[in-house]
């Protein structure tokens, strides 16, 4: 039994198990809500209940106040959801935020193509259009698997009547997997979204730094093809990251844009080029070779990073050290089964990263 | 359209932030002298993040709310005797070392930040150092007042702010602080409001107060859960301090990481004060020292330190070495105080054969080895009426001003020990890390106000120690001293308890 809390003023949905606290759910989802203590002694994770009711757990009265109870405030790192429920955190709504509601669809298969020989590229006809922002993805739901798995979307806005889904088959993952050696064109999967809070922040016009691994490059691409699309004139820069050639994929997209629009800039980086494949370009990992390409100083750039949870954690370090910081770093981590539940002890410096 | 309700950030901007105004007329620089000579640079104010958003109305609201809780429940503690449920009269001894040590620390954290707020240029630094101000004055009256109704049955309590101020030992925390408010004002926020703020007082109130609960002290848990409420503001500002000093220009890295180092040293010394309350001195026992250390210290922090290495920081100096003290410095310190016991404002006492179990059990690698053979022998030597006492006063640590009792981590049977020779003067250490915290800044150190250097230059009465603790301390020689043993103390409790 599980059930859906609703963070406002973002529209964050998160599903909490039974039993299990909404900080806890919101943290292992991605969802960001202030808290220090974690245990119901020092308030900082109050909300407001708007709609539902909660148990309230261990909050202390000093922390959570007879007059707060009575108010309908709780605390997240104690309260245990008993229904469905709308919170009001005190979180900002990001001014680029353009808040499409969340949808269901069905998505009919009309292209499954190899992009790599890990990654295939999947084209779903969509039965209705959806609007969202680039950098946003959805959620399948694949027959026999339980819950969904989140793809983000790689083709862009403008093109809403279908989706096109990079799909890396992770080693004994259920889902990848059947997607890879079950799924025919013709099949039909039910598709929700948009969700997330990965998209280009357009108000602020300063240089953009992508850095994608592996099928992370979905995201980036939509993000960039709209950017192009639109005429926008700040510099862009991708940094995409694979083990060699074969799993370079989209590079002729890439360079292609590159020829065609001076202020767009494609480095990309194999950290294992087989001997074969006679690589000329940048031999290391991606953060590495945004480094090297800014001399080790991003600051004065957004930097939009997709991708694994390794490469996410050397770039966000490559990143502060060459001075830029959490709130101009944005990102999107590809989990799977396999990287698990992150149990280490987090300290409270950062928000989102 | 109706107008969109503000969310809560617009809300403190309003009601807060927008408060503040140019200086037009005058000069920033003057208006704001103490900015600058620490050497930090500042270049854009507004990127502040608020560490929390809470405006003055409901402040008060809320702080009013928690004031009317705690004092329902000092006042049921008074009228049903509370001091009869403790666990053991000798639990009361850690309340005096509180009260007479770590509460004034409150008042002195009120000041510090009531001064700090007002040297920052920015304006949300400035709020939220004023809360932080006005929750510190609020912390130490509700303690004032949770020991108040103790004093009423106990002894060593009476005379707490003029002790502080003068007794030996209590130059520990004192000078602690006093160190801090003469920095700067990044300096002080680098030290109390991150390095004590977030990392050590946690040791401090979540282990202690559980031992109070442990020792039936209902009045101090509460005031302790009361305080914990306004620590999560003080724990955040801490954190956005850092943050912001280290992302608004990079020669602030060394500079914080110096601090760091300083303060993180000073803060485990201090707690070497906790390290023996939590071991020796509460009847009832929550967990040892060393692993409140663990789970506080090590766990915590090395969490905070993976992330602060994002910007360059790295763990604090001597990390290593305060890894190794956790084995060592409660032992150390009960002892130092068990053999000054006739100096002391509290009572002392050798630990109960079941107590030294339990140490020997909490710390198999250190406790039968070193120091369960030290008291087996004052055991032996009390029940031969010979009770030892130290005669001679101890050298101090010119930094932390704590004894030097401290033994080198990886020899326990030999004192560490370490000098500076500054303008043909000679200072003494207990470590490497104060040490290099003198030779940084002598001249701020060799101003220090050490207890035992003015006991000999006849600044604190005499000739006599006992003529000191009377007359200058103003302890009740005699009832504040000694071993629990045949004290006041114990006798009146045993009259309350119709033992023999």
């Amino acid at each position: 039994m599980s059930y859906e809390v609703t963070v406002e003023p973002t529209g964050d949905v998160i599903e909490v198990e039974e039993g299990q606290t909404i900080l806890d759910a919101a943290l292992r989802q991605g969802v960001w809500l202030p808290f220090a203590c974690g245990h119901g002694t020092c308030a900082t994770c109050k909300v407001q209940v708007l709609e539902g009711e909660a148990d309230l757990g261990n909050a202390s009265t000093f922390a959570l106040m007879d007059m707060e109870r009575d108010e309908g405030k709780v605390l997240v790192c104690c309260a245990m959801p008993e229904s469905d429920m709308v919170i009001e955190a005190d979180i900002d709504v990001d001014p680029d935020f353009q808040g499409h509601p969340v949808r269901d669809f069905v998505g009919r298969v009309t292209e499954i193509v190899d992009l790599s020989p890990t990654i295939k590229g999947i084209t779903l006809a969509l039965d209705d259009s959806m609007a969202f922002q680039a950098g946003q993805y959805v959620n399948l739901t694949i027959p026999g698997v339980e819950g969904t798995r989140a793809f983000s979307i790689a083709n862009t806005p403008g093109d809403s009547d279908r989706l096109e889904l990079h799909v890396r088959k992770v080693p004994g993952g259920a889902g990848t997997t059947w997607l890879h050696e079950q799924l025919k064109e013709g099949d039909s999967l039910d598709v929700s979204g948009p969700y997330g809070q990965f998209f280009v922040r357009k108000s602020d016009d300063r240089g953009t730094i992508f850095i994608a691994g592996g099928s992370g490059l979905s995201s980036p691409q939509s993000m960039i093809l709209d950017l192009l699309s639109e005429g926008d004139t700040r510099p862009i820069y991708l940094f995409q990251g694979a083990r060699n050639v074969a799993e370079l994929y989209n590079r002729d997209v890439f360079e292609a844009l590159a020829a065609e629009h001076d202020n767009f800039h494609y480095i990309p980086a194999l950290n294992e080029p087989r001997e074969d494949e006679n690589w000329h370009g940048f031999k290391g990992f991606v953060h590495e070779a945004a480094v090297q390409h800014f001399d080790n100083r991003f600051n004065g750039h957004k930097a939009y990073l997709c991708g694994p949870p390794p490469m996410i954690d050397a770039a966000i370090t490559a990143l502060m050290q060459g001075r830029l910081f959490e709130q101009d770093i944005h990102m999107e981590k590809f989990l799977t089964a396999a990287d698990g539940t992150d149990d280490q002890p987090r300290s409270a410096l950062f928000k989102r990263i | 359209m109706a107008a969109k309700k503000l969310n809560i950030k617009d809300k403190y901007r309003l009601l807060t932030r927008d408060l503040d105004w140019e200086f037009s007329y005058q000069d920033h620089k003057k208006a704001f002298p103490f900015e600058e000579f620490e050497g930090i640079k500042i270049t854009d104010w507004s990127k502040w993040e608020d560490p929390f958003r809470l405006t003055m109305d409901a402040y008060w609201k809320y702080q009013a709310e928690k004031e009317r809780k705690l004092y329902a429940i000092f006042d049921a503690f008074a009228q049903n005797n509370g001091q009869l449920n403790i666990s053991d009269p000798r639990y009361v001894n850690a309340l005096k070392v509180f009260l007479t040590g770590v509460s004034p620390l409150e008042y002195q954290a009120f000041q510090g930040f009531a001064h700090t707020g007002r040297q920052f240029g920015g304006v949300g630094a400035r709020v939220a150092c004023q809360m932080q101000s006005i929750d510190e004055l609020r912390h130490v009256q509700t303690q004032v007042h949770a020991m108040s109704h103790y004093n009423k049955f106990f002894d060593g309590l009476q005379d707490w702010s003029h002790m502080h101020d003068r007794v030996w030992y209590l130059s520990v925390p004192k000078s602690f602080f006093n160190d801090a408010r003469a920095a700067g004002p990044f300096e002080f926020m680098v030290a109390i409001g991150f390095s004590f703020e977030y990392v050590l007082t946690n040791l401090l109130f979540v282990p202690f107060m559980s031992g109070a609960a442990y020792n039936g002290d209902m009045a101090t848990v509460t005031f302790g859960f009361s305080a914990q409420s306004d620590e999560a503001r003080h724990m955040t500002l801490g954190l956005e301090v850092i943050k912001f000093l280290l992302e608004q220009h990079e020669d602030n890295v060394p500079i914080v990481q110096k601090w760091i180092d300083k303060w993180f040293w000073r803060g485990t010394r201090l707690l070497t004060i906790v390290s023996m309350m939590m071991d020796y001195m509460l009847p009832n026992k929550v967990m040892s020292w060393k692993e409140a250390w663990e789970v506080y210290f090590e766990e915590a922090g090395g969490a905070l330190f993976k992330d602060l290495a994002r910007y360059g920081i790295r763990m604090p100096k001597h990390a290593d070495l305060i890894a190794k003290e956790k084995e060592h410095v409660s032992h150390q310190a009960w002892w130092i105080f068990y053999t000054h016991g006739h100096a002391a404002g509290f009572h002392t006492w050798i630990p109960t054969d079941e107590e030294l179990d339990w140490l020997s059990e909490k710390y198999p690698d250190t406790f039968d080895k070193y120091y369960r053979p030290r008291w087996e022998l004052a055991k032996e030597m009390e029940a031969k009426g010979e009770r030892f006492y130290t005669k001679a006063l101890p050298q101090l640590c010119t930094t932390c001003q704590i004894p030097m009792g401290f033994t080198e981590m990886d020899n326990p049977t030999q004192i560490s020990y370490r000098e500076s020779i500054y303008k043909d003067e000679r200072y003494h250490f207990c470590s490497d890390g104060c040490k290099e915290i003198f030779d940084e800044e002598p001249e701020k150190y060799v101003q220090s106000w050490l207890p035992v250097h003015q006991i000999f230059q006849g600044n604190c009465g005499g000739p006599d120690v006992e003529d000191v603790l009377r007359d200058y301390y103003r302890m009740n020689v005699g009832a504040d001293n000694l071993d629990i043993k045949g004290s006041p103390d114990e006798e009146r409790w045993k009259k309350w308890k119709g033992v023999a």
